[in-house]
């Protein structure tokens, strides 16, 4: 009877680890946005730039893609999200990876914008959201990966004009990012955790390339001006806290 | 008391139940036939609440009603009266058009309500019509209309916003030369002049789209487009009470644009060649132009009189001959 209580026992063990082995959770990545290291407000005409001018953001609207979680042993999970933030939608600014298993996931990464493969003529879902994103320069296709407008004090004269960093495909060229991050070592065991990625508008118009308004207010079409903010998107995101939740 | 208390309620159910015996004449049915919507993949899914599933019969009535002066207390006006088949579904500047409704969530110039198609006709029938129930219930007609619809043949202003929904929602228009002539597939093709107005809306230079881009030629946004340098305070800051927001309207469909003149949200342009030439040369600045308005500090887009006529061919490939003809958006009457 004692044996076959302690097999029972050691048997129901087991079986609970088996479960365990199978446990996951929801990493929920927040979207934060500040400039210059200072809290983000709408609309306030209160930023410096390294151009020289003071500026302020009205209007952010910008694709995520391709975001994946990495383990410690290199193994990559993806939950195949294209997220689209819109400052208008406060909801928007925090998407769900669901189902992941449970790991010690070491790097967050993802592609700013839409890589080759979604970014045709309606390859996205046809919602509203995403045909105003859309793209439509004749000779181009896809979809804005990101619209950045606002206004500039030129060289603080009190001439206010208008700046629009719509980036995207042009040209031929993608244009768009891959990003990758570490983060302090998550570890998910059946349970869920929110990721504060961290965007820094200011890093847009500086580091390593100095990206001045003036002559830039428009750029879809402009290829080098596409390049500038390519090059500067590598100092733009950060992780904040990892937290569980 | 007891026994007289239980005799009142059985009285007020037996009353009850022949009331609606009486009411509801057998030859009364309701079995509402699902109304399938069409409209071109292009298009994006329009959002359909769940309490107001389309109906052949929410539809008829829905249209019966757009049409109906008995909506109006006094029975002098009708939604139609307002909103012209022939103009679109517009009249003046007041009246924005009502056409592809069903893609809107926020209403009206300022975006003074915002939901559903519902929400709008809802606003519509209780305080822009101030519609009184009982002339509707006293009709002959519009109570069996209503029990086919919704099985109830209690009239109320939810279930006429309802039906009303219905009829807008299939108010679509997806048939203009643009959807032959730049969509692929018709093997028809636009004149070199609609080309070149095409070319100059959707990109930077004339940078149309923006605001008035996507299959449905409009971003159902809210923006100020430099038309005054002392922006209008009865725009979107009217509603939000954000002095950011100050003269902000909504983008109109450009869809039929030809057809809705006058145009700005006070009419103060007649033609589309002013409004091209006040996109051209007009613009003026003030703290909440739109940064989309780029060029405002040049005073605008600055076409040439080639460019200007080019672009007003293109808007006039987004007029829909049959739209305006078609049979099942007319008067019932």
């Amino acid at each position: 009877m004692l044996r076959s209580t302690i097999l029972l026992i050691f048997s129901l063990f087991l079986l609970t680890q088996c479960t365990k082995k199978d446990g996951s959770g929801t990493v929920t990545i927040q979207l934060d946005h500040s400039v210059a290291g200072n809290a983000f407000e709408v609309d306030q005409l209160k930023y410096a730039c390294q151009a020289g001018h003071t500026y302020s953001i009205v209007n952010l609207k910008y694709y995520l893609s391709e975001i994946k979680l990495t383990d410690k042993h290199g193994q990559i999970i993806s939950r195949g999200n294209i997220h689209l933030f819109d400052i208008q939608n406060p909801a928007s600014a925090s998407l769900n990876l669901d189902n992941i298993p449970d790991g010690d996931y070491t790097q967050l990464s993802f592609v700013f914008g839409l890589s080759e493969i979604q970014n045709v003529d309606g390859g996205l879902i046809n919602t509203l959201e995403n045909i105003n994103m859309e793209w439509p320069i004749p000779g181009d296709q896809g979809y804005h990966y990101m619209k950045f407008e606002g206004r500039y004090d030129s060289l603080n004269t009190g001439i206010v004009r208008s700046f629009n960093i719509h980036t995207g495909a042009t040209k031929g060229n993608q244009n768009y990012l891959e990003i990758t991050l570490p983060i302090q070592t998550l570890i998910l065991r059946d349970n869920n955790w929110t990721i504060h990625l961290q965007m820094d508008l200011n890093e847009w118009l500086q580091n390593p390339t100095t990206f001045d308004f003036v002559g830039h207010e428009a750029i879809m079409m402009d290829q080098s001006a596409q390049e500038i903010i390519k090059a500067n998107g590598g100092t733009v995101f950060s992780i904040g806290s990892v937290k569980k939740t | 008391m007891r026994i007289l208390s239980t005799f009142i309620v059985f009285l007020i159910l037996v009353l009850h139940s022949c009331t609606k015996d009486s009411e509801i004449p057998n030859s009364w049915t309701y079995n509402p036939t699902p109304y399938l919507l069409e409209f071109p993949d292009e298009f994006p899914q329009m959002q359909i609440e769940l309490a107001n599933p389309l109906t052949v019969e929410g539809v008829q009535l829905g249209r019966r009603l757009y049409y109906d002066q008995l909506l109006h207390p006094a029975g002098m006006h009708a939604c139609s009266e307002c909103h012209l088949q022939q103009s679109s579904f517009s009249s003046s500047a007041e009246v924005l058009p009502h056409i592809n409704l069903g893609w809107n969530s926020t209403f009206l110039w300022n975006g003074k309500i915002s939901g559903t198609l519902e929400d709008i006709m809802q606003f519509e029938v209780d305080d822009f019509f101030h519609a009184d129930m009982n002339r509707l219930e006293q009709d002959s007609l519009y109570p069996r209309l209503f029990f086919e619809a919704f099985g109830t043949e209690t009239i109320t202003s939810t279930y006429t916003a309802r039906a009303l929904a219905q009829f807008l929602r299939t108010v679509i228009s997806s048939n203009a030369r643009y959807d032959n002539v730049f969509l692929p597939g018709s093997g028809e093709f636009p004149t070199e002049e609609e080309q070149n107005g095409y070319d100059i809306f959707f990109s930077e230079k004339g940078d149309c789209f923006h605001c008035h881009g996507g299959i449905l030629f409009t971003d159902n946004n809210f923006h100020n487009n430099g038309l005054d340098t002392q922006p209008s305070p009865i725009g979107r800051s009217a509603i939000t009470g954000n002095p950011n927001d100050l003269g902000k309207f909504k983008s109109p469909t450009l869809r039929n644009i030809a057809l809705t003149g006058p145009y700005m949200h006070d009419g103060r342009y007649t033609t589309l060649e002013e409004v091209i030439d006040f996109y051209s040369e007009g613009l003026k600045i003030s703290p909440t132009i739109d940064p989309l308005m780029k060029q405002a500090h040049k005073g605008g887009i600055h076409l040439t009189g080639k460019e200007k006529s080019d672009l007003l061919a293109f808007l006039h490939t987004l007029t829909d001959t049959t739209f305006i003809t078609n049979p099942a958006f007319n008067s019932p009457f």
